[in-house]
């Protein structure tokens, strides 16, 4: 209790401004208590990674969400609304610049306005979640075409994708080490946003080119967070010697001890201590 | 006469060494039924000793300003050969100092030792735990790491209960209205200069203190017998004892030992018991870490706090406390040592000690 009091009188005095743009908007206040489309969107949106990020309704719609009125809504705040089907990737680009480029190259992207998938189609809109290869399915794709690119396209990213996870996870615990693991870390977040760029290409030939790269790019990588686990093991072989030779001592100390004690006793047989003479 | 004899000879002719060395080594005598708690004084030490090394070698990288105190840590575990290892010493020292320090606390408090005559040493180490604390406390906020930084800030918070004067006691702990530079500045001064100087001098008192008075003889055994009242100083003798060079020199080195495998294990093999993640974060003021909490030795003054619903109320008790025991030697006058035989201390020391396991675990998963 005494830490979350502190945390808040300090959080209220340092971020005063800030804390007042975090406050509880206008459109969450608003829409929560609407049924269906207009009510729904705020439940989807707690708990996305948009909504865990701070990206909040007007960051997308437009608006003030300051205001409690309907006035939050006018053009004259920026207020957007719901984007028309063909300027979803646009409105998602504002962010997302990289993959819009991406997508709107691609045969995706190329058939936006004649049936083609936009952002939503795969990603959905509120309850949007951390991109992975998972969206890459048969029930998803197959609502289009056949699954067989797609899947051959899948299994050659899933190594890669692999790969930069797990060495995500080593990166960490090295880091919980000790390790200065900064500079590995951008560079997997380098590789990784590259690599991210080739699941809006949907061409079969450039995945499998790239990916290559990109695996070679994380074997180097590989290679120097191999070093610091080496490093780990280093230190405990050095540590076994170390806690060895002092255990050692140690009982050769105790054996030392119980030598002059047995000489104690036979020269002053156990009893009451002698006394000042 | 070999060249060391004569060296010697040289020396002793001079200074009388020789004298020396055998009034305190082998014809210092000590109570020949004399136990292992009595070997933790030598324990802290030689960790102290690590402490101080460990300590000046840190400071000879790292860099006490908020833009690079994090870097130079960073730089002293990583670039430097063995940097890992000095600070790992020096992290994991401090937490064992602490514990042997409660160890011999507890030891005392147990075998009464703290009576007549020995009232300044107790004193004299009582000042020496709350100085100890305090270098934790100063040292904590060196790296500049989020946890330095937030558990500073709730620790000098607690400050903030006292009425009145409270904000102005905070505002001076930290030299402004938050952690910053400044807190960073004066901690920095107070745990590599301040409390290390005034240490010295204490367990310089301390110790003179022991060696004026004499080892006080363990309350156990059938010969032992409570001392009756003194009206003249009186140095405690222990005619017919153990030397305590080499005899008892080498059961304080086997515990030394000892300490010195659980220290080496922890470094060695589970450096981080005693560092969460949020050691290796830079600090960040804008963003509070989770579960931050203060180190296990401070668990038990956090929960006081949380505990009472004022806290002015928790710091009073906490005083309260820390201040019985400090005068304890004062209030508890009577001459009877063995604990068979003081049942209401008995009781006290127990629930004494439950209260702070159970306090330190609650603090811990609150």
């Amino acid at each position: 209790m005494a830490k979350q009091v502190i945390v808040l009188i300090l959080a209220s005095v340092l971020f005063a401004p800030w804390s007042a743009l975090a406050a509880e908007s206008s459109c969450v206040e608003c829409h929560r208590p609407q049924p269906g489309a207009l009510g729904d969107p705020v439940g989807q949106w707690e708990g996305s990674i948009h909504q865990r990020h701070g990206i909040n309704c007007s960051s997308c719609h437009g608006g003030d969400p300051t205001i409690m009125s309907m006035e939050a809504m006018s053009l004259e705040k920026g207020f957007l609304g719901v984007p028309a089907e063909d300027d979803i990737p646009s409105f998602c680009g504002s962010c997302h610049a990289g993959v819009m480029e991406d997508y709107l190259l691609s045969a995706h992207g190329q058939a936006l306005g004649a049936g083609g998938p936009h952002c939503v189609t795969c990603h959905g809109n509120h309850a949007v979640e951390l991109a992975s290869l998972d969206i890459i399915n048969r029930d998803l794709c197959t609502r289009c075409h056949e699954y067989g690119q797609a899947d051959e396209m899948k299994s050659a990213m899933a190594k890669v994708d692999d790969k930069i996870s797990s060495l995500q996870e080593e990166t960490r615990r090295l880091r919980k080490l000790g390790f200065a693991t900064e500079k590995i870390k951008n560079s997997i977040f380098s590789v990784r946003n590259q690599f991210h760029q080739l699941f809006h290409t949907v061409n079969v030939e450039t995945v499998r080119s790239q990916t290559e790269e990109f695996s070679q790019e994380l074997e180097k990588i590989d290679q120097q967070v191999a070093a610091m686990h080496q490093e780990v093991k280093n230190r405990k072989l050095l540590g076994g010697g170390v806690v060895v030779v002092l255990g050692a001592i140690c009982i050769l100390l105790v054996l030392l001890r119980k030598t002059y004690k047995d000489e104690e006793e036979r020269v002053h047989p156990p009893g009451p201590p002698s006394m000042r003479p | 006469m070999s060249v060391y004899q004569r060296v010697v000879d040289w020396i002793d002719l001079r200074l009388g060494v020789r004298d020396i060395l055998e009034q305190n080594l082998t014809h210092y005598l000590l109570p020949r039924n004399i136990n292992v708690w009595y070997t933790l004084g030598a324990v802290l030490l030689t960790l102290f000793g690590i402490q101080f090394i460990t300590g000046i070698l840190l400071l000879v990288y790292y860099v006490p300003d908020t833009g690079q105190a994090f870097d130079s840590v960073q730089q002293i575990m990583n670039e430097i050969p063995f940097g890992w290892l000095i600070r790992y010493l020096h992290v994991v020292g401090s937490n064992l100092i602490v514990i042997a320090l409660l160890l011999h606390m507890l030891s005392v408090l147990f075998m009464a030792a703290y009576k007549t005559p020995r009232e300044l040493t107790w004193v004299s180490g009582f000042l020496l735990l709350n100085l100890t604390l305090g270098l934790c406390l100063t040292g904590y906020l060196l790296p500049w790491s989020q946890l330095s930084f937030w558990a500073t800030t709730v620790a000098t918070d607690a400050a903030g209960a006292v009425p009145v004067i409270g904000d102005d006691i905070v505002r001076f702990l930290r030299g402004g209205a938050m952690v910053n530079e400044a807190t960073l500045g004066r901690f920095f001064a107070l745990h590599v200069m301040g409390m290390p100087l005034l240490f010295g001098l204490l367990v310089g008192v301390h110790l003179f203190c022991v060696r004026r008075a004499g080892i006080s003889r363990p309350p156990f055994g059938d010969g032992y017998v409570p001392r009756g009242p003194r009206y003249t100083f009186e140095h405690e003798h222990h005619y017919g004892g153990i030397p305590f060079f080499p005899n008892y020199a080498v059961k304080d080195a086997a515990v030394i030992s000892f300490f010195l495998v659980l220290l080496a294990a922890i470094v060695f093999f589970w450096p981080t018991l005693f560092m969460p993640p949020a050691g290796f974060e830079p600090a960040d003021p804008f963003t509070t870490p989770e579960h931050i909490k203060p180190e296990w030795y401070f668990l038990w003054a956090y929960q006081t706090l949380r505990i009472f619903p004022d806290k002015f109320l928790g710091l009073a008790v906490q005083v309260a406390a820390m201040t019985f025991l400090a005068l304890l030697p004062f209030i508890d006058r009577s001459r009877e040592r063995r604990p068979a035989r003081r049942p209401l201390f008995l009781i006290c020391f127990v629930a004494g000690i439950g209260v702070f396991v159970a306090l330190s675990i609650w603090g811990h998963y609150a």
